[in-house]
């Protein structure tokens, strides 16, 4: 299967080593054999029509900073247009960086690919939170696949779970835990006594918060994921602008302690129910199933006949989104079987 | 607000609709969609026709009386500041016209996609020209087409069916800015294009149905299509002498009265409005002080009286088939029905007796001969059907009204009050929806029948 790769940030990178490295147990195992023809980052591209070499394009990046120094066919610029319609692919994979202002590029990166008729993979949040009701109606018009697993929970299959594990039972409701870096924060402000700046500066530190934290410590992140189990598993057709969201940059020492001495923690929740979709910091009692520390994630799915299914894992990293990306491709290779 | 051919129909009208615009962009941010003027798409329709023909002598007539309708107006409509840049427009658009009436005329062919693209210079055409005339009002405006407001489509040309999530996504992101900037987008109704480019038409409904599809993206208060009549009325005003307009109907029973002929929205084209409950309202361009009708989701009573309004269909046909062979025989009615799809004539309305001898179906009177012979060819002979006959002097009565659901003794008023005038009532069917009654008379006697019931329930009084 042809792939074009737009975006070469962590998960574009983890996703090249991985299909590298675990190339012949993917051709083996599910008959899939990835060939990426064309890969554009921020400042350039690369294409070869027979398959680039990807432990080169690894290596040119770390070098250069960008594929544009990849030997042969590539250029300066990213033209992602050209790139999209002019690239022989079966599939494009979307990870630039989210944009919750007005989802771009990756909005018209998804529209683009999907008017060509290529299946598309995304990593990015932004165009779904922003104009997720339209952009499946595309991809059903177009009859092509939209795939979104590394979305929501990274390599945990929270979405998977709700539509292919719970198919007839009737879901009333949905919360939890969806933002690694936030869930950090606040476990740090709890049991070292940070405050929130400190606690902020050390997840930082180690690399689970961005140098600019707003679009997880704000709610966005957490909204966004709310956003899309919303219209995927509830078939709710809302995008984020309708959403109440605060986030937990306000938020003081005080107000842990005061959780924290009822045996409840605070936590960034996002919820929805019926009539209301939510991102807020909540207190929740330490006992709680969805009451997880660090940076994991928990979503507990409210049902009609079995009560709450709680699902915990790892929800952000490099290497966990590229395997719910490659779990996406190995669904939409599937397809091509007859 | 939209307005539709006969609001544009010459240069007064079209200066008569800018002023309306005018009138109310005070309090209003509005967005206009424009019809083609007057009856040009169905002048293009036949340039279309003899173009493929080869009729070119004919061709080029209907050609150059569109091409000079559209320049003549321009130029009697915008002021001298605006005319040049809008005569250019008009004069690429007519060239481009015309190349494209060679084009089809060279390959003999008219496909549905070149038809199409054809029909679109009709409002192509209209909304530069109505964009001038509002901006010579001294207001600011954007003319677009339904392309470029962001309107996508499937590739069903001739009908296609907009994509509305892509469209309402795309038409926020592109007018937003332009409302923000207190410009008007003034676009053209009818026409959208497929995700690669492709000009469609959205068939049934057109421009109303842009009408709507913007007040559902942007979620406008209302929506107000300007027409050459007051609104709904209570019935014909030509065959009732005290019919009135009504304030308020729900979109139920605008769905009833516009499929009974009414001068109404297309149910295709009240869809997205009625889904995201934006009321529409159906107003006289030529008097925009009245308040017309207005549809919405309220059901709103018409003063204790459970009927709003009665209409009337004419020229239509009975065609009857009978036969006791018919009778406990599993799918003779889909037999019927099958012939009369296989050549395209529409039912209007269906009447079967228990006793299964008889199927009658209501069709318009054009079609009966249709009808009649494809009944024949497929049913007789066969032991099922032993005879169809035809009736052509028919009409339908139609009684709408949502306050019917529910209420018993409706039905016994209505035919007690056409038996009272010794009406004699053919066939009679009643929708699972309740809002509407509606019956068969002979075509003589259709209007009395509309007059007595308009009396009995008193729809000429003001509730």
């Amino acid at each position: 299967m042809r792939i074009v790769l737009i975006g070469f940030g962590t998960v574009g990178q983890s996703l090249a080593r991985i299909l590298t490295n675990d190339r012949d147990w993917l051709v083996k195992n599910y008959g899939f054999e990835p060939q990426v023809t064309a890969i554009a980052d921020s400042r350039g591209s690369c294409r070869d029509d027979n398959g680039l070499k990807l432990d080169l394009a690894l290596k040119v990046k770390e070098k250069y900073g960008s594929v544009q120094k990849y030997p042969g066919n590539s250029e300066r610029k990213t033209n992602t247009h050209q790139i999209i319609s002019g690239t022989e692919a079966e599939v494009v994979i979307e990870t630039t960086p989210s944009n919750f202002e007005n989802g771009e590029p990756g909005l018209s990166n998804i529209k683009e690919s999907l008017s060509a008729r290529r299946h598309v993979v995304t990593a990015n949040k932004g165009p779904l939170a922003l104009a997720m009701p339209a952009l499946l109606e595309l991809a059903n018009h177009t009859r092509m696949q939209l795939r979104f697993s590394a979305t929501v929970g990274a390599g945990t299959p929270f979405l998977n779970f709700a539509s292919k594990c719970l198919p007839g039972e009737k879901i009333l409701g949905i919360h939890g835990i969806l933002n690694g870096t936030t869930n950090y924060i606040l476990t740090r402000m709890d049991e070292a006594s940070l405050s929130y700046q400190k606690a902020l500066a050390e997840a930082q530190e180690k690399g689970y918060a961005e140098k600019n934290p707003d679009n997880d410590v704000k709610g966005l992140d957490t909204a966004a994921k709310i956003v899309i189990i919303a219209n995927w598993v509830l078939k709710r057709r809302i995008s984020i602008n309708e959403l109440e969201i605060t986030g937990i940059q306000n938020l003081g020492p005080k107000r842990i302690l005061t959780a924290k001495k009822s045996g409840a923690r605070i936590k960034l929740m996002g919820r929805l129910t019926d009539s209301r979709a939510t991102v807020k910091p909540e207190e929740v009692p330490a006992d709680n199933p969805v009451c997880v520390p660090g940076n994991l994630n928990a979503v507990a799915f409210s049902t009609e006949h079995i009560g709450d299914v709680t699902l915990i894992g790892r929800g952000a990293g490099g290497e966990e989104t590229a395997s719910a990306i490659i779990r996406d491709l190995v669904d939409i290779r599937s397809e091509y079987s007859i | 607000m939209k307005f539709g051919g006969s609001s544009l129909a010459n240069a007064a009208k079209i200066r008569n609709a800018a002023r309306v615009v005018e009138r109310f962009s005070p309090e209003n941010r509005i967005v206009v969609v424009a019809s083609a003027m007057d009856d040009t798409t169905d002048r293009l329709v036949e340039l279309g026709e003899l173009a493929r023909r080869g009729e070119s002598a004919r061709a080029s007539k209907i050609l150059s009386r569109i091409q000079k309708l559209h320049t003549k107006t321009a130029q009697a409509t915008s002021s001298r500041k605006e005319s040049k840049e809008l005569l250019d427009r008009i004069d690429r658009l007519n060239k481009e016209l015309e190349k494209t009436v060679q084009g089809i005329s060279h390959l003999r062919e008219l496909t549905p996609r070149s038809r199409d693209y054809l029909l679109s210079f009709g409002e192509r055409l209209s909304t530069p020209i109505l964009a001038a005339a509002i901006r010579s009002l001294g207001l600011k405006t954007q003319a677009l087409t339904g392309a470029e407001a962001g309107i996508s489509s499937d590739e069903r040309f001739g009908e296609a069916n907009p994509l509305a999530e892509v469209s309402y996504h795309e038409m926020r992101r592109r007018l937003d800015p332009i409302l923000a900037r207190n410009e008007i987008p003034v676009v053209t109704g009818f026409i959208a294009a497929t995700v690669e480019g492709s000009i469609t038409t959205l068939g049934r409904g057109g421009s109303d149905y842009t009408a709507s599809l913007l007040g559902a993206a942007l979620n406008t208060n209302e929506i107000w299509i300007w027409t050459d009549v007051d609104g709904l009325m209570t019935a014909d005003p030509k065959i009732v002498k005290d019919a009135r307009v009504l304030a308020k109907v729900s979109f139920g029973e605008a769905l009833e009265l516009s499929y009974f002929g009414a001068k109404m929205m297309h149910p295709r084209a009240m869809q997205p409005a009625a889904q995201r409950k934006i009321p529409v309202r159906i107003r006289n361009s030529s008097k925009p002080s009245l308040e017309g009708t207005l549809v919405s989701s309220a059901e709103t009573p018409n003063g204790g009286r459970v009927v709003k309004a009665v209409s009337i269909i004419r020229s239509v046909g009975i065609v009857t088939v009978s036969g006791t062979g018919m009778i406990g025989s599993p799918g003779a009615a889909a037999k019927v029905f099958t012939a009369l799809g296989s050549s395209n004539v529409n039912v209007m309305m269906i009447s079967q007796g228990s006793s299964e001898a008889t199927i009658s179906c209501v069709v318009a009177r054009k079609d009966v001969d249709n009808a009649v012979r494809a009944l024949q060819l497929a049913l007789l002979g066969q032991g099922l059907v032993d005879n169809v006959v035809a009736e052509r002097d028919a009409c339908i009565i139609a009684v709408v009204g949502s306050g019917m659901k529910g209420t018993p003794g409706v039905a016994a008023r209505i035919f007690g009050a056409v038996a009272r005038k010794k009406i004699n009532v053919r066939i009679v069917a009643q929708g699972s929806s309740e809002y509407n009654v509606s019956f068969v008379v002979s075509e003589r006697e259709g209007p009395e029948a509309v007059r007595v019931i308009h009396d009995e329930f008193q729809l000429g009084r003001k509730p």
